[in-house]
């Protein structure tokens, strides 16, 4: 149990963090148009997916050594559930818009509704289930590791930022 | 021509328009009894337990419903370029947003007061103990799914699969507002008063309608002119 509780709680920080860094990118990209901003917002996007599920998988692995199910709808893995089904659909929204300036404008506006959905989900998951919930108790080791998780994070987001494709010329002829 | 004359303007024809095809508001209606009789396939529509969960039901069936008037929002401006001209049109994006997002809220709103009754009939349920609250509720929980559901409209309207991807996108984001209207039903509708206890879901309520509101006329001209 005590692995799953080390892990969790920095996965899900990190993931915060990637979220905030996709809502800064997106404002900036609808501010200055500039692409950099848009590929920055995509990577976070992926950052927050990926290590949202890792701190979703490791959060059922709490649950499953405490209660010996799988899922609980427990307040913080409901909240975590629904904010990767946001950030879910801001990437599926970038996969259905083919034209780049199209794709970056709609992904950023999405991306900001989504954000500004994560305290309401966060507030509304605590009131829909008041009960127990999955323990948070912020403790130094848990500082070091949510400072080496925001670092591979980093990492990973620098990882996946791609360089913006204005154009195809391959489909232009 | 003051902006909200626009958004009134724009609402007027979207409403007319609506009203001279029934496309969206007969198909919304005949889906949502589909999916109150589906329902009672599922459970003993005559229970007690289904009572509790009634609230959880009727916003099942208006969240499906109202995506088959808000994917018509958009779309209906297809034919012969009249998004277009929308767009070219003396009118802002917000004024434009606004009176589309006004004209399906009273077609949802239209939706959900036909359905009601029926769910009523059908499952046994005294609805019209607490009307004025549960109509408080059905109007700030479907001013809530209009204003995600047009600029999604908006959104989706030139993108390959629309249909698909419209109640992708709203379902998530409607999570909190979706579950104060399912608990605030379910309490009115067992013939309970909103006590003090459930006015933070009342809130949560108008906070979101106000936050998402403000957000969509700010943004919606990007998505437009995109």
């Amino acid at each position: 149990m005590g692995e799953g509780v080390l892990y969790y709680i920095p996965l899900g920080g990190t993931a915060a963090l990637a979220a905030a860094t996709a809502l800064i990118a997106s404002i900036g990209f609808l501010r200055t148009r500039d692409f950099r901003f848009d590929a920055l917002a995509s990577a976070a996007s992926e950052t927050v997916l990926a290590f949202l599920a890792a701190g979703i998988v490791s959060g059922c692995s709490v649950v499953h050594s405490a209660a010996g199910k799988w899922w609980t709808w427990d307040a913080r893995m409901t909240a975590a559930l629904i904010c990767w089904l946001l950030f879910a659909t801001c990437l599926m929204l970038r996969q259905a818009v083919e034209e780049p300036s199209r794709r970056a404008a709609f992904a950023a506006v999405w991306t900001i509704f989504a954000c500004l959905d994560v305290p309401l989900v966060v507030a509304t998951a605590a009131w829909w289930k008041p009960g127990p919930t999955l323990p948070i108790d912020w403790t130094w080791p848990r500082f070091g590791l949510l400072a080496i998780m925001a670092i591979a994070g980093g990492l990973f987001t620098a990882a996946r930022v791609r360089r913006p494709e204005p154009s195809h010329p391959e489909r232009a002829g | 021509m003051g902006f909200l004359r626009q958004a009134g303007v724009v609402a007027a024809k979207d409403l007319r328009a609506e009203l001279r095809t029934k496309e969206a508001i007969n198909s919304s209606l005949a889906f949502a009894l589909v999916i109150l009789l589906m329902f009672s396939f599922a459970f003993d529509p005559l229970a007690d337990t289904t009572r509790e969960i009634s609230g959880g039901l009727l916003w099942i069936v208006f969240a499906f419903a109202g995506t088959l008037v808000l994917n018509r929002s958009f779309t209906r401006e297809l034919p012969n370029d009249c998004l277009d001209g929308l767009i070219a049109a003396p009118v802002s994006g917000a004024a434009l947003f606004l009176g589309k997002a006004c004209a399906s809220f009273l077609l949802v709103l239209g939706v959900q007061l036909v359905s009601l009754p029926v769910f009523g009939i059908f499952y046994n349920v005294p609805w019209t103990r607490q009307f004025p609250e549960l109509l408080l509720v059905l109007v700030l929980g479907t001013w809530g799914l209009t204003v995600v559901g047009t600029i999604s409209s908006a959104l989706t309207v030139n993108i390959r699969l629309r249909e698909l991807m419209l109640p992708m996108l709203i379902y998530p984001i409607l999570f909190p507002a979706l579950l104060g209207a399912m608990q605030l039903t379910a309490v009115l509708v067992a013939g309970n008063p909103i006590g003090p206890g459930d006015f933070g879901w009342l809130k949560m309520m108008v906070g979101f309608d106000a936050i998402y509101t403000a957000v969509s006329l700010a943004l919606v001209e990007t998505v437009l002119v995109s």
